[in-house]
């Protein structure tokens, strides 16, 4: 790389430790220009800054992009203009606090906004409602400027105690709060406290080095209101500091929004975008192709032929960490014995279900949590692949050199059914027999606690898991010794502790050696199979441009266009 | 007449009140509860438990149903608003689909049937029975499903969903419909046409029928006075049982087409748990359910005064 010295130091000079050492890690070649992007961006460094970084570096910008699109030629962007969007109906009332699906966080981000956005098309963290954040020594405190001159839709002015508020409410304890399964052991409502009207700290309960995604636009639910709102009346409003704010709102029907005059940023370029709900994804499909709708804001690649393998559609797909975990219980013979557990790992052709489940719309994954998705994976395991034989050697090793049968639990959804029946077909080659018991989802999760629920308690399950900006969930909950999902009852001190020295960390090069530690642990022990990843997919006709979908079904209008 | 009316009137009442404490047992023993159907399977419970709590779903099942009794159609527990305004909306458009299926179907099912009775044994009369029955067995989403792809998709001469945008015109919102009722019109045909050919093939072989022949009558004019006023009474009985059918049953044709009717609205009460708009669904669809079958049993008193006489007695 071609540096230049004079300006790096000009540029490092006012930075932190932490920033200064993330430029170490970038000039001596331990990061790539990717992940130096990202992290910095975690930590708080502005993308110009990150910009100037890269180039004194003699890298090129940030323009980095995880989408690819599928497309003719775009169409120039053009002001005016309804666009007609097929989105997934609300299951629930559009309460900021309670929201949990696809189609109703989709209506939070239309006029509400975050303090960071995750975007999915830079692959990093970019200010949004705060200018910048920064963590103490050990990121056990963070401190968030506020981005100054915003209102809300009301004319209402921004400030700390709106934020601080926000906060209190979703990690309240006593609230029926649907953030609480982010923030359950890393925030309570005392330790969100305004420093001044601009200036926000956090007090966590423990380090976190990630914790800048918890207050950003992963965490759906966490939209800024103003003091004093109550949420359960917010979608008669639904009040933001948003580009748009509503129009009109009918349950299960649809939602019209219009330019918010007031918006701190760039003015949005249509004069009004209008959402259709469906309760089913044909029906979604079919209205693009009949031009009913001109964007479909998110589906998956069952049933959707028709577009996906169509010149005529802009398709954009998003690297993401939505994945399928199948569980086994450690607990339960013969899955006590991890050697079974490899056994069954070892038989699945994961490329093969890339292509045929997903339509060749994902990557296979290596039976832990971390992936393409995360910059802090270890990229240097080896990718485990099928190999009938080892199973087989593994099982009679094991005491079980004619396989075993086994029942495997799972619910009705999207293409899990199909994934588990591959599961088993797979299976069968190395002599395990697996019969498949598929639920409806009430029944599948039931209460969602142990010794309530099929998901938790079967001796194998089979579940899905949405995305996220960092694998932090997927490591706690469903794997350590006191995480709520636990359901194959994975007992291990030595993950547990790796665990809590990988979410500690805010170093890129020390997450990504504890990382791959955790890999190496999860690969020996099997206690769970992740087969691959999904990529996100948004839909539109070639005349529309500048949407800003999220892998969480998040679509962002701000910089939409629909040309004639 | 109105001593009849006023008795089933009262049975309808009595019967909808067992209506409402049989579907609230039932939602009972659903599996899931509000709480989590709400905040989904990966919220923590500790948010459950406080939701379950505000939704006053933990109280005693007595003390929930006369709660909801007492304030109906009350609090919805998914959407936390009135439940009036969304079923109203819901009913209001079902009744329209179903009002614009029948306005097409009866007319068309009974031509069909007085036809074919009146050339027994002709390739008429088997053309419309066996193309009539064919036709029942066809699911409405199969032939919904080949009609939004050929006419919406391919050929897009209709639009995809039966969603009219919002201040549509009457007609535009007609237009919109025009898919929708197709797969409803090719199911219900059959049924109709076949009752009222059995109807009609019945009435012309009765012995006021022969006498009024006999009398010099023109058969045009026998069928019309005599015949066809009788063969229609077991239509009618088919046409009100249909309806339950067609305000709450059409869920698969609601997805499909886009359209929130009180179908769709019941099924997702169901699946979510919300107990006070399930309970609102069901009673409103037996509510019309008994009103149709009311009005059809006066209409059948009315043509046949046999029966008014019977009840008078």
């Amino acid at each position: 790389m071609t540096r230049s010295n004079s300006e790096l130091d000009r540029l490092r000079s006012g930075r932190s430790e932490l920033e200064n050492h993330y430029i170490d890690e970038l000039v001596n070649g331990n990061v790539s220009r990717r992940d130096f992007i990202r992290k910095g961006s975690t930590i708080g460094m502005s993308v110009p800054l990150l910009g100037a970084i890269l180039a004194a570096c003699g890298a090129s910008s940030p323009a980095t992009s995880s989408s690819s699109s599928k497309t003719t030629a775009a169409a120039p962007a053009t002001k005016g203009g309804t666009l007609r969007i097929a989105s997934t109906a609300p299951a629930a009332a559009v309460n900021p606090l309670t929201v949990s699906d696809a189609g109703g966080l989709c209506m939070l981000n239309q006029t509400g906004e975050f303090l960071i956005f995750d975007s999915n098309l830079k692959l990093a963290l970019e200010p949004m409602l705060a200018l910048s954040w920064s963590p103490n020594a050990d990121a056990s405190v963070w401190t968030f400027k506020l981005r100054p001159g915003v209102t809300f839709s009301n004319g209402q002015a921004m400030t700390s105690a709106d934020v601080v508020y926000t906060f209190q409410e979703l990690s309240n304890p006593s609230n029926a709060s649907n953030a609480l399964s982010t923030f359950t052991g890393v925030l309570v409502p005392s330790g969100v406290k305004a420093i001044d009207p601009m200036t926000v700290q956090f007090t966590l309960q423990a380090p976190n080095g990630n914790f800048p995604y918890l207050v950003s636009s992963d965490n759906y639910n966490a939209i800024i209101v103003p003091k004093g709102t109550d949420f359960s009346k917010w979608q008669s409003t639904f009040i933001g500091t948003g580009a748009f704010k509503l129009s009109s709102y009918t349950q299960n029907v649809g939602a019209m929004f219009v330019p918010n005059p007031s918006y701190w940023g760039t003015k949005a370029l249509l004069s009004q975008t209008s959402f259709q709900f469906f309760t089913s994804q044909t029906p979604m499909i079919t209205a693009l192709q009949g031009g009913s709708v001109d964007v479909v804001a998110q589906f998956v690649p069952a049933g959707a032929s028709g577009i996906l393998n169509n010149a005529s559609y802009k398709i954009i797909k998003l690297q993401s960490a939505n994945h399928r975990e199948l569980s086994m219980r450690n607990d339960i013979a013969p899955f006590t014995d991890a050697r079974v557990r490899q056994a069954v790992a070892y038989t699945l052709n994961r490329p093969a279900m890339v292509a045929g489940l997903l339509d060749g719309d994902g990557s296979v994954a290596n039976d832990y949590p971390f992936g393409p998705r995360f910059p802090s994976t270890d990229t240097t395991v080896p990718q485990r692949t099928q190999n009938i034989a080892m199973a087989k050697q593994l099982l009679a090793a094991a005491g079980h050199p004619n396989g075993f049968s086994v029942k495997l639990d799972t619910e009705q959804y999207e293409e899990v059914p199909q994934l588990a029946t591959v599961i088993a077909q797979d299976a069968k080659a190395a002599g395990i027999d697996i019969a498949l018991n598929v639920e409806s989802q009430t029944l599948y999760y039931g209460k969602s606690t142990y010794g309530n629920s099929d998901w938790l308690d079967g001796t194998m399950s089979l579940v899905d898991y949405g995305d996220r900006g960092v694998p932090n969930v997927f490591l706690e909950a469903p794997l350590t010794s006191t995480g709520p999902w636990n359901a194959a009852r994975f007992h291990n001190p030595t993950y547990d502790a790796l665990v809590k020295q990988y979410v500690a960390a805010t170093d890129l090069s020390a997450q990504r050696a504890v990382a791959g530690k955790i890999e190496r642990l999860l690969l020996q022990e099997t206690p769970i199979i992740i087969p691959y990843w999904i990529d996100g997919l948004t839909a539109s006709t070639p005349n529309v441009g500048g949407l800003n979908p999220t892998s969480i079904a998040q679509l962002y209008l701000n910089t939409a266009y629909k040309s004639a | 007449m109105l001593t009849f009316i006023l008795k089933r009137i009262g049975l309808a009442l009595i019967t909808l009140w067992l209506l409402s404490v049989i579907v609230f047992l039932l939602g009972q023993i659903l599996p899931g509860d509000p709480g989590r159907a709400i905040l989904g399977p990966l919220s923590a419970q500790s948010a459950v438990t406080a939701l379950d709590h505000q939704l006053g779903v933990d109280k005693p099942v007595i003390q929930q149903y006369w709660d909801w009794i007492t304030n109906f159609p009350g609090k919805s527990y998914t959407y936390q608003t009135a439940i009036g305004p969304i079923l109203t909306a819901a009913l209001g458009r079902s009744l329209k689909l179903a009002i614009f299926a029948f306005i097409i179907v009866v007319p068309l099912g009974i031509f069909a049937g007085v036809v074919a009775a009146l050339n027994v044994g002709n390739p008429i009369d088997k053309i419309i029975s066996v193309g009539g029955g064919s036709s029942t067995v066809i699911p409405e989403f199969v032939s919904g499903i080949i009609l939004l792809v050929v006419f919406g998709v391919a050929l897009k001469w209709l639009p995809t969903t039966a969603t009219a945008p919002p201040g549509s015109s009457f007609l535009t919102s007609l237009k919109y419909l025009i898919m929708p009722v197709i797969p409803l019109v090719i199911v219900l045909f059959g049924y109709i046409a076949r009752m009222a050919r059995t109807g009609t093939v019945e009435a012309l072989d009765s012995d006021y029928a022969r006498t009024a022949t006999l009398k010099g009558l023109p058969r045009r004019v026998m069928i019309r006075r005599h015949v066809l006023r009788n063969s229609l009474l077991p239509t009618i009985t088919v046409v009100a049982t249909q309806t339950g059918y067609l305000i709450g049953g059409l869920v698969v044709v609601e997805t499909i087409f886009r359209y929130q009717g009180i179908g769709q609205l019941t099924y997702q009460a169901a699946q979510q748990k919300d107990f006070p708009m399930l309970e609102a669904c069901v009673l409103t669809i037996g509510l019309v359910y008994m009103v149709v079958t009311i009005g059809a049993d006066v209409l059948f008193s009315l043509l046949n005064p046999r029966i008014r006489l019977r009840a008078a007695e």
